[in-house]
Formats: structure tokens, sequence, C-alpha cells
């Protein structure tokens, strides 16, 4: 048997990792606009539930589509076969069925990976097909360097059945957690919103809602960002976060930034609302103190790196209310 | 137009760049990347990009091939610049403030806007392509078709006065290779405030 679905297009954002571009590969297969549903959402929120994953999302553990795309009506399920043959097994009959789905995998053990017999680290990619006779599985992954195309189902399963193994001194941040053939449903349903101004509006005003008021102050909204870059920057009063912890926690967020910068450049361009294009360009430069503040802390070796964190993330601080500020004048009836 | 190539050798702190079959203290990024040294100039060598000079990679520089911003502050030969060239390439793209110092000691900022050098990443703000390799160097191997990129950015002196040193800016994802400091002879002459 052979199956091909279609569909399946090459998607990323350039300050995303491989959560958001498979999802925006899978979200383009549903006939929906990546930018439009990953870029919604923008806020913080951190429960300090960060995993070794490079597929994390603070907050998101239960449905990582719900937390990806709030806005629109996209759920997730992740499904943890006992071993590989049922993971392959299940995979394999949704889609027969035709349905598309997302993998976890290292990439150790997937041939178009820098990691390659190298690195063990994890990774989520898209599956839309396969080939019984060829012993082949088909993959999307947009993460560069991108590839779509078969590999060997023997690989393919190997790779979700990895334990995911540090071997090397310092393999980094996504490694020691086991992938566990776990494999991901998306379900996006009928009715999805339109981008139009009023549906912009809609966000803009939820989005500050949730950054000025929201439902736990300590780690979400502005409050939560102080609570956590005081945290970030080794505030005397606040319990530390580990270089690892931060790094992996600010991925997604740097990611999630950058979308919603996008986001709005579209929505004010498709409007000509320039509130929401000086909106856009401050969401912007928030994702690039994120950028920084990412390397800072990753690479803070002297106490005079330190001292720098501590000011990137002041700083970075500021630029997010200056954001919060511009948002607040945006009307939610565009 | 009149140029100054700086000397950046006592500034650089971070090893981009790396021969084939070397090992040690490389790593352009916290992953240990690099960029393969066989397919760019030899250390020391002037090139042109875009019509600018530079030193690039930097010559006989102990402490590596390229600057890991940390505010330094560079000196600059001495001099009336209009703008300010780089080559440079970020760790995911960012922006951040370039101090000029004057001198009288005066310190202004400028807005200096760098892309990524990952692969498959395009030029985020609009700089011209300077260098791309066909492979990125990883710890034990290297990978090949994966192109990493460094990009030519460039920053106005938009306050008229004699140059004495930049101030990088404090932002560790931000790499600096080189830095020519230009004067535009093409300046309108009858610009001299009252």
């Amino acid at each position: 048997m052979r199956v091909e679905l279609s569909p399946v297009r090459y998607w990323r954002h350039d300050l995303s990792h491989c959560l958001h571009n498979t999802a925006g590969v899978l979200l383009d297969h549903h006939g929906l606009d990546p930018v439009q549903a990953l870029g919604a959402a923008w806020g913080f929120h951190y429960p300090g539930d960060m995993r070794r994953e490079e597929y994390y999302l603070p907050g998101a553990a239960d449905d990582l589509f719900a937390g990806l795309a709030p806005h629109h009506d996209i759920s997730s399920r992740w499904h943890r076969p006992d071993d590989v043959e049922q993971g392959w097994r299940q995979v394999r009959e949704r889609l027969a069925a035709g349905e598309i789905v997302g993998v976890a995998a290292d990439n150790y053990h997937l041939p178009f990976r820098p990691a390659y017999r190298d690195v063990h680290t994890n990774h989520l990619l898209a599956v839309y097909g396969f080939d019984d006779a060829r012993g082949e599985v088909l993959v999307a992954d947009p993460t560069p360097p991108s590839y779509q195309g078969p590999i060997p189902l023997e690989e393919f399963n190997a790779a979700r059945d990895s334990g995911n193994p540090v071997v090397h001194e310092r393999d980094m941040f996504f490694t020691s957690n086991p992938i566990g053939n776990r494999w991901l449903e998306v379900t996006v349903g009928a009715d999805q919103p339109e981008f139009t101004p009023d549906f912009v509006g809609r966000v803009v005003e939820a989005n500050v809602r949730g950054l000025l008021a929201p439902d736990t102050p300590s780690t979400s909204g502005l409050s939560g960002l102080r609570a956590f870059l005081n945290r970030v920057g080794g505030a005397p009063e606040a319990s530390p976060v580990d270089a690892d912890e931060a790094f992996v926690v600010i991925g997604p967020i740097l990611a999630v930034t950058g979308l919603h910068a996008e986001f709005l450049s579209r929505a004010g361009h498709d409007s000509g609302d320039r509130r929401l294009a000086e909106l856009s360009r401050a969401v912007d430069a928030v994702a690039h103190h994120w950028s920084a503040l990412r390397i800072a802390v990753a690479t803070a070796g002297t106490p005079g790196d330190r001292e720098g964190v501590r000011v990137r993330a002041d700083r970075l601080v500021a630029a997010h209310e200056r954001a919060a500020a511009l948002m607040e004048r945006v009307p939610a009836s565009l | 137009m009149k140029t100054a190539v700086v000397d950046l050798s006592r500034y650089c702190n971070n090893r981009g760049i790396q021969p084939p079959g070397s090992s040690g203290e490389y790593g352009f990024n916290i992953w240990g990347n690099t960029f393969p040294a066989e397919e760019l100039p030899e250390p020391g060598t002037r090139v042109g990009v875009c019509g600018v000079p530079f030193e690039f990679p930097v010559g006989a520089a102990p402490s590596g091939d390229n600057v890991r911003c940390r505010g330094q502050l560079v000196e600059v030969p001495p001099g009336d610049y209009d703008w300010v060239y780089l080559l440079g390439a970020a760790e995911r793209r960012t922006e951040d403030h370039l101090g000029l110092v004057y001198a009288d000691g005066t310190e202004l900022a400028e807005h200096l806007r760098m892309s990524d050098f990952w692969p498959e990443t395009g030029s985020r703000f609009g700089e011209p392509l300077a260098f791309r390799t066909t492979a990125l160097r990883y710890p034990r191997h290297t990978h090949t078709p994966h192109e990493p990129s460094i990009w030519q950015q460039r920053s106005p002196v938009s306050v008229r006065g004699r140059l004495r040193a930049l101030r990088l800016p404090d932002n560790p994802a931000m790499h600096v290779f080189a830095v020519t400091l230009v004067r535009d002879d093409r300046e309108v002459a009858s610009c001299a405030s009252n």
C-alpha cells in the first residue's frame, strides 16, 4: 500500500523551531494560514513546566495546539504507544485514513538531520505518507536543513523509539528525554475565524487583557514576565532559573513573539491601520530582545556577563511594557 | 569615498571560522557550529563587499576571528565619517544600539540590525550578503549542503563630528567580523551649520 497525502508544503518562520515549523505544515495542510493561526496569541505564561523537548510550549502540556492557536478551533492530543510496533501501526492507520500527523523523533536516527549518527536530540516533524513496498515513510521537516520526502521505515522507527541518551560531554538542551514513540493527533474545526479587522481587534484586546490582568499574575502576563526575568537575571530575592531552563523556555516565547509581529504586520498592511504597523514594530523589537537575552543567558560565564543578563532582562521588560501600551491604543473594534 | 578599515584583532573573543580537521575552542554559536575556513578568504585578506573594503577574516588575532558583542569600546582611526559598515551575523536576528564615541567624549547611539547566520534564513533587515559557505561545521563533523551566511550591515553617523571609537552593542547574539568606516566624498559642500 502507498499513501501520499497532499497538500504538504514547506512553511517556516525564521524565529521558530521545529514546533512552530511543523505546526505550520500541519495547519497549512488543513487550509489554514500558519501566521494567522500561530501568530494571533501573544503574551507571557510560564507555570514552571519546562520539559527538555524542542517542541515544548509553556503551559500547553495537555493540548499543544490549543496553546499554539487559542483564537482558533484547533486542538491536539499526544498518543503514547506501548512500543515501536504499536507506534508505527497507529501512525500508519491514521495516514491510511487520510490524516497527516506529527511525530516526535530523535535526530540521531534521521538521515537528513546534521545530528545523524552524532548527537541525540528530540525533534518534531510531520508525516504525510508511506510506501509499504519500499519500506519508506514520507516526512516533512522545514527546520533547516529542510527536507521533504521518504526515509527508511527502519530509521523512522528507530528515531521514534529512541531513549535519546546523553552521549557526548555536552549534548545541548533537548537530550536525556526518551522519545517514547509519541505522535500527535491534530484536530482542526470546520469553522475558523476570518482574518478581518474585527478579528484582529478582538485578538489584540484579548492579548492585552492577558498581559495586564492575567488570571495567574505570578506566572502570567507582564507581572509573570517580570517575575520570570527577575529569576533569570538573578535578583537577590528570586529563586534562580538555571541557564538550560531559561534557554528552553525562551525558545518558544521568541518564536511566538516573532510570529505575532508578523501577524500584526499583515493586519496593518491589509487594513492600512498605522497603529497595527507601529505595534508590529514594537513586538518585533521585543522578539529581538528575546534573541539577545537567550544567548546572553547561555553564554554568561563571568560576573560581568551575568550583570549583562540582568540589564538585558530589564530592557526586555521595558520593551514589552511599551508594546503593551501600544496594544491598549488599538480599539477592539477596528 | 574615503575608508578606514578598523583593526578588530585585539577585541576578538570568539572563534567562528574553523579549518578542516581542527579541534579546540571553536564555536560561533552556542551549539559549537562554525564556518568552514577553507571556503573563506585567508586571515588578513582585504576584501570588497558591495564596494566597501574590509579586512576579513581578521588577521593575527590571538583570541578569535570575530567579536561577540558585549559592549566593547573599539578604537577607530580618528576622523569624520558618514557610515559605519560591518560584516556580521547573529544567532537569531536581533537589533540593538551601536554607540558612536566622538572626540569630545560624547557618545550617541545609532541602530544596528543584524540578520541570522543560520542556513536557509534570509536577510531580515535588507543587508547584502557578504559571504555564504556551502557547509556548516559541527563539533564532530561538517554538514553539507548547509549554508550559513555573513551579512553586511551599516549604521549612519547621523550627527557629524570627529569619531574616535565605537561602542559595540551589549548583545552577545551579535557577532562582528569586520568594521570599516566610510566618508562619502559626494557630501554636499554647502551644509555647514550656522
